[in-house]
């Protein structure tokens, strides 16, 4: 192949490039500037650009003008910021924010809780333990949309599950209508987004825990230690990595989530379960103020590049 | 581990009551399918269907189009797995085994794209897609999904390439392959394992859709996707929850069996890399 022993000669030199051109072989070596890279990510290039780049662009652009319902086919309307100011002055966008902060803390909060328990819980050593791995990760097998189904049915005013249990262990003593009353309409979303999530954590926690040595832990117990300071000093140090992306990812995941909301509650009753993603949809698609909406849309995107740039800077290895 | 008699009994117990609450929505979403409307309003509820009733699954199935939203369902995934894994392959592969100008730009950006919201992307499609008359068809799905589905796969892919010794490739060439021949030849026949976890993974992404379908198929009632399809049977007059349950295991039993056959793949694709 004497062309490309020619081409790589342009790339910088190195001592093992020499050998190989006395081989007379291109030995490929990974670090070496190639066309053949370059060819192999055009299409990508290509299809990040149209699907996603560009996309982006006119979300941005839509986001500097009054407009309705969007229309690429005809002249952009004069460029102004007023869909930003009428958001930041609007109490809607600051009550969305609220909700989706307080979903986004209640959530992820509950899911580390019941995530990390599992978790410990079936990395014990006991006959059967596969079964219990499976059993305790197959919420995260069920779409969204069929939990949306199951829950919906359980918070259902009259005959639902919920509402018998609450009356019958007596934390209530009358039927909670979980539809039509913010607070239980809040508790009712973010039930399902824990049981949907936490098995994410779960799953997480179990591969880091893998990840550790049963050295470090035998070593720990002829030094002494007890059950408590292995798990201060080896389990938890160890864990500390995955478990900062984890908690990155699973937020991001609550903060963008439409469907689960979407289909249960619509963002109601007034407003408390309208998240920033359910707002950005309904002035989208419900109102069409499709400027409007890309400016929510926009701010939303802001706070997820924030978090993903955090998270980039903490630990790129460990994202993908 | 040693475990005295009364621990592992505790053991035992705390795994089973943890699973068994965890676990039960699930089973009494098929308890509810089974279940007449009248045991579904009894109180106190009936946690066992005194006769089940199977004949609920039949009259659904007859009923909705559920084979039809099954196929597009399916149709959708394979269409946008099969765009992405071809991009995403190349490219994978570029960025593990290149150095390419841009490139670790670009590798960066394709990873903050997986935290784009959907719903901020939705609207510039939407326009797009009208706009070249794409609305109502699958393959706005099609498209939809990739963007959701190659920040994942490139990633995933990059990192499985990673794993593989480059010695193989050098092997290759030394015996007189040419780069896109070791790689063609080679590499991507020992990456089966990788690509097919990867595909799946990708597959159940694009299943799992709701917003995208929800917002260029509503009006057009043949390409329903199953997710779209199951949300239009919630509260169209009183909603009849042992139809809807019925109709949503059917829609839940593909990715269920793919989970537990294939838990394995799934995880491994999910936790790439985290343990490092």
């Amino acid at each position: 192949m004497p062309s490309q022993t020619t081409h790589s000669s342009a790339a910088p030199g190195s001592v093992s490039r020499r050998t190989s051109a006395r081989f007379g072989l291109n030995l490929a070596r990974p670090s070496r500037q190639h066309w053949l890279g370059y060819i192999l990510l055009a299409p990508a290039v290509v299809m990040v650009a149209l699907i996603i780049v560009y996309p982006l662009f006119v979300s941005l652009d839509l986001s500097f003008q009054k407009v309705g319902l969007a229309r690429l086919d005809l002249p952009r309307k004069p460029f102004t910021t007023v869909n930003y100011e009428r958001l930041f002055t609007s109490p809607e966008f600051w009550l969305a924010c609220w909700v989706t902060f307080r979903l986004v803390f209640t959530v992820t909060v509950c899911c580390f809780v019941v995530g990390l328990g599992t978790a410990l819980l079936v990395n014990q050593n006991f006959r059967g333990r596969k079964a219990a791995r499976l059993l305790v990760a197959l919420p995260w097998a069920i779409p969204e949309v069929i939990a949306v189904v199951i829950f919906a049915w359980i918070f259902d005013s009259t005959f639902g599950l919920m509402n018998w249990l609450f009356i019958t262990i007596g934390l209530t003593d009358s039927m909670i209508n979980w539809y039509s009353q913010p607070e239980p309409a809040f508790w009712m979303v973010a039930i399902t987004m824990i049981w949907k999530g936490y098995p994410f954590v779960s799953i997480m926690t179990l591969a880091g825990l893998q990840s550790i040595p049963s050295d470090f832990y035998a070593a720990a117990k002829v030094d002494g230690a007890n059950a408590w300071q292995r798990f201060r000093w080896i389990t938890i140090p160890v864990l500390m990595p995955v478990l900062g992306v984890t908690m990155v990812l699973v937020m991001l995941w609550v903060f963008r989530d439409f469907s689960i909301i979407k289909v249960m509650t619509d963002g109601g009753p007034v407003g408390a379960t309208t998240t920033l993603s359910i707002m950005t949809y309904e002035q989208a698609f419900g109102f069409f103020n499709m400027g409007y909406a890309s400016a929510v849309g926009v701010i939303t995107l802001v706070f997820c590049v924030v978090a993903s740039a955090l998270m980039i800077g903490r630990q790129t290895k460990s994202m993908y | 581990m040693y475990q005295t008699t009364p621990q592992k009994i505790r053991l035992y117990a705390g795994v089973a009551i943890v699973c068994a609450i965890l676990v039960f929505p699930i089973y009494w979403l098929f308890v509810t399918a089974l279940s007449t409307t009248a045991e579904l309003k009894a109180l106190p509820p009936s946690f066992w269907p005194e006769v089940a009733q199977w004949g609920t699954f039949a009259k659904v199935w007859g009923e909705r189009p559920i084979l039809h939203w099954l196929m597009n369902s399916t149709l959708a995934a394979a269409g946008s797995v099969t765009l992405s894994m071809i991009v995403s392959v190349l490219a994978g592969y570029s960025l593990s085994r290149f150095r390419v100008r841009g490139g670790n730009e670009l590798g960066l950006f394709i990873l903050t794209a997986k935290m784009l919201p959907a719903t901020l992307l939705v609207i510039p499609l939407f326009s797009i897609f009208r706009n070249v008359g794409l609305i109502g068809s699958i393959w706005s799905l099609v498209i939809a999904h990739s963007t959701l589905i190659i920040p994942f796969t490139t990633w995933m892919l990059k990192g499985y390439f990673d794993t593989i010794p480059r010695e193989l490739e050098q092997a290759a060439m030394v015996d007189g392959c040419s780069p896109m021949g070791a790689m063609v030849r080679v590499i991507l026949p020992v990456a089966t394992p990788g690509l097919a976890a990867t595909a799946l993974y990708a597959f159940v992404l694009s299943w799992a859709d709701y917003a995208y379908a929800r917002t260029f198929l509503i009006n057009a009632q043949d390409n329903w996707t199953a997710n779209l399809g199951i949300t239009t049977m919630k509260g169209e007059y009183v909603t009849d929850w042992n139809e809807i349950s019925a109709a949503a295991v059917f829609v839940a039993i593909p990715i269920l069996l793919i989970y537990m056959f294939l838990e394995r793949y799934l995880v491994g694709g999910l936790t790439a890399g985290a343990e490092k």
